[in-house]
């Protein structure tokens, strides 16, 4: 059987790595006790897929993977044996059965939805801040520099931007961001916030704090989460 | 006023190069309340996280103490340098991984002493902590330094730094020590008397107070402690499981402790006897333990030598039989020169595939018989066919050069050993009628004479020579099919200067740490220019240290500090040496007398089939 689980990251497992993340999600199903299914091959691993992956620093309270079992087990069962294996960076949120997987979860979801906490600078004046915001959903493009294992690059994510709002709470900006994800292409709100403010007028320097609220799967105009399909 | 644990996880963290190397928090990880112990002990592994970590000691005693309901362990690593420029900028004294206290918190802070080059870190750690570095400098308030772990062997290098080294095993007197210092605290009161409590310390076996040695202690001997038994002594069954990879990310079953293989150089063999065995039975529940408690899929059959011990052949079976559905694999670090090593490594890849590793240490016979390495070509040419016959394609192979007695015709040895392995493999393969080409990798480190070893007196062959021994290597190596590696000989006459030299190192140390050296062992950080200037500006020759001969005669900088092996022991070892003559496993055949059963009231335990052997029977 697959099943999905929905977990969240919490502030004491948000400095993992995607890597991290999968290691320790292995060691938790096998403390649990998990009839884990294996690939084949010289080096075995569990078969288990992940929908996204989060940068280390960002906590989540929508995160998705699936995992098959080689053995039916209850959904109650496994959530309580889950509950107690998992370090307190991960939290399980709620496991259903996939009966039908025509999709990977990467495929499937195109939406991640950001809370975003940056600290501004102190000289900078309200309305500078809702022109930027406006500025960019204004723009026909926003060039943002990438790097990869061939050297830097240009890329247009303005089409990756689906929503973005902003507002002023003790010297911070707070944001609301919806921003592609998926095997169609990703957007960092990492690259938004630069993209807000390119002279470095706006905000402190300071770290943002940023938090994933879900992943999201957008078809013919109707929102989903992957629990709902 | 933010408080610093918020600036630390709010700006700090994020902003260095893998975070969770300082947060704690894994699972199986102990966070005790500290109002409700008596003493807080802080263990200190003085490089980075990923390593300390892999450290079975470590495991050992931070589960030890934490199981204890009146003390607490926390644990503290070396920063990276990262994370130490900002601590540094920002004036935050370094912080313990579970509570985020000051190191000035604790009671106690005891650090682990893995190799010479680590030393450094251990004085920058202090610092960062703000504590003064030389004991002289510290007064009750501040917490007392220990340090224990193999190059406690030679513990003078360190000797103004550390008030109290521990000699031996770890966890036959880390409690013992605990309680003597809680019952000072509750009779002195917290922070007081400390050179009482350093007197109390000291009458205890197998803990050196080096501040006493040269004035009330001078003739005190101080003998190391053993754990007799290992299926009674303590082993972690619920260990942390890190978020972050580290080195050995695996479970580690210790199958025994101790080696009487008998290599002169090897200082692990002396210091560890004798051979101890964990039984087959306590061995297996502790692995199904261990599974259920970490989740890892990896099981290392941990030891000096694991296809020495006793039941491997029906453990690896028993535990494969177990485990191999659960597609948890075992890996063998130690392998023996034989064939029966590579069925136990076939038998291994049931689950996993692993690479094979082999050490003949010396490229002839004559050398071999020097260090008493028991290997023949015949050995290594048999484990290599076996190898290709399995299917391996890359057998990887360990090499010393600098050994006493050694000379041109040895080195030119380990090519031409190399070649025959590979020329073997492509045989095979021919016969097989497998495309691959067979890959060797020859890895080759420089001797360090090590103390409480037969080596003890012998000189490191200068740099220049090891130099030129490793370029020699590296012409005769050029194959393709062959990769050639060595170590940096900067680093292992280093490493000799401090594994031989007295007090005086001390000054040294502060210069070197004062010059800005951290990290020696790693590439990045080794600045070999900086340590030159930290031993003229201590007035110290470090070549008269790593490169001169010593006799019987010679005062040795760590003659009070007794393993058990005797002196007498080790130099008829150097003797036999340098006339080729071999000397056998106490094991198998005789017993040599080299004095630790004798004198330490400990015995060979042996747990499968043959059962424990009286030592001193010369039978």
């Amino acid at each position: 059987m697959v099943i999905r689980i929905k977990y969240s990251k919490t502030e004491e497992g948000r400095f993992l790595s995607h890597l991290d993340l999968m290691r320790t999600m292995e060691r938790a199903f096998r403390r649990a006790g998990l009839p884990l299914a294996f690939s084949e091959g010289f080096n075995p691993h569990p078969k288990v897929s992940f929908a996204s992956a989060l940068a280390v620093g960002v906590t989540s309270e929508g995160e998705y993977l699936d995992v098959e079992l080689q053995e039916e087990i209850s959904i109650e069962e496994i959530k309580e044996r889950l509950g107690e294996a998992l370090p307190s960076g991960l939290v399980v949120l709620g496991i259903k059965e996939v009966r039908e997987r025509k999709k990977s979860l990467t495929a499937l979801i195109n939406i991640a939805r950001y809370n975003i906490r940056v600290p501004l600078e102190d000289s900078v004046k309200d309305e500078e801040i809702f022109e930027a915001i406006e500025q960019l959903r204004q723009a026909s493009e926003i060039y943002v520099t990438r790097s990869g294992k061939r050297g830097t690059r240009q890329v247009d994510i303005k089409q990756g931007i689906f929503r973005i709002e902003g507002k002023i709470a003790d010297s911070n900006l707070e944001l609301r961001a919806d921003l592609q994800t998926g095997s169609e292409g990703n957007v960092k709100p990492a690259e938004v916030l630069a993209a807000l403010d390119r002279q470095g007028r706006i905000f402190s320097g300071k770290q943002p704090r940023i938090h994933r609220v879900g992943l999201f799967i957008i078809e013919r105009g109707e929102v989903m989460t992957p629990m709902e399909c | 006023m933010e408080s610093i644990e918020h600036i630390l996880e709010n700006e700090i963290l994020p902003k260095v190069t893998k975070p969770l190397r300082y947060v704690g928090n894994e699972h199986n990880s102990i966070k005790k309340n500290w109002e409700e112990v008596k003493l807080r002990f802080l263990f200190a592994f003085p490089d980075l996280y990923e390593v300390g970590m892999s450290h079975l000691g470590l495991r050992i005693l931070y589960h030890l103490v934490n199981e204890k309901s009146e003390y607490l362990m926390e644990r503290v690593f070396a920063p990276w340098t990262d994370l130490e420029a900002i601590l540094r900028q920002e004036n935050i004294p370094l912080f313990s991984l579970e509570s985020w206290r000051p190191l000035t918190d604790f009671d106690c802070i005891g650090f682990t002493l893995q190799y010479e080059m680590s030393y450094t870190n251990i004085l920058n750690m202090l610092e960062l902590g703000k504590i003064p570095l030389k004991t002289g400098g510290r007064d009750e308030t501040y917490p007392l330094i220990i340090a224990g772990g193999p190059c406690a062997g030679n513990p003078e290098p360190l000797a103004e730094f550390i008030d109290v080294f521990v000699i031996g095993e770890g966890e036959e007197v880390i409690l013992e020590m605990l309680d003597v210092i809680a019952r000072h605290h509750e009779v002195f009161g917290k922070n007081r008397e400390k050179n009482k409590l350093l007197e109390t310390l000291a009458s205890l076996e197998g803990l050196y107070v080096p501040s006493f040695h040269q004035t009330t202690h001078k003739d005190k001997r101080i003998v190391k402690r053993v754990v007799k038994d290992l299926d009674e002594s303590y082993f972690p069954l619920k260990p942390i499981v890190p978020y972050m990879e580290i080195v050995h990310d695996r479970i580690m079953l210790e199958l025994f402790r101790g080696c009487t293989r008998g290599c002169r150089f090897c200082q692990a063999g002396m210091i560890y006897r004798p051979v101890r065995e964990r039984s087959g039975d306590v061995l297996r529940e502790q692995a199904r333990q261990l599974v259920k408690n970490t989740g890892y899929n990896e099981i290392s059959l941990t030891s000096l030598s694991t296809s020495d011990y006793s039941g491997i052949a029906e453990l690896t079976k028993s535990l494969l039989d177990v485990y191999e559905k659960q597609k948890i694999g075992l890996s063998l670090p130690s392998l023996r020169v034989d064939s029966f090593s590579v069925d136990l490594a076939q038998q291994v890849q049931r689950v996993r595939k692993t690479g094979l590793t082999f050490a003949p240490e010396a490229g002839t016979q004559r050398l071999r018989d020097v260090i008493n390495k028991n290997v023949t070509e015949e050995n290594l040419l048999e484990v290599a066919e076996a190898a290709f016959c399995a299917g391996w394609t890359h057998i990887k192979l360990y090499f010393m050069i600098g050994l006493p007695t050694e000379t041109m015709e040895d080195i030119e040895g380990i090519a031409e050993l190399a070649y025959k392995v590979l020329r073997r493999g492509i045989e095979i393969n021919r016969e097989k009628k497998r495309g691959k080409q067979p890959r060797i990798t020859v890895s080759v480190s420089s001797f360090v004479p090590k103390a409480h070893t037969p080596f003890q007196w012998e000189a490191q062959d200068p740099m220049e020579l090891l130099m030129e021994k490793q370029q020699y290597l590296k012409k005769r190596l050029k194959d393709k099919r062959i990769s050639y590696n060595y170590h940096e000989a900067k680093l292992s006459f280093l490493e000799a200067v401090f594994a031989r030299g007295g007090r005086e190192l001390s000054d040294v140390l502060l210069a070197a740490w004062k010059e800005g050296c951290e990290f020696d062992s790693w590439t990045e950080h080794f600045r070999f220019d900086k340590w030159l200037k930290a031993f003229a500006k201590a007035g110290v020759d470090p070549m008269k240290i790593a490169n001169k001969p010593g006799d019987i005669d010679t005062v040795l900088p760590w003659e009070h500090i007794d393993y058990g092996v005797s002196k007498r022991y080790l130099w008829e070892e150097r003797e036999k040496a340098y006339g080729m003559k071999t000397t056998s496993d106490c094991r198998y055949e005789k017993c040599w007398d080299c004095g630790v059963c004798s004198g330490l009231d400990v015995k060979l335990s042996i747990k499968n089939e043959k059962g424990g052997r009286e030592c001193g029977n010369q039978n």
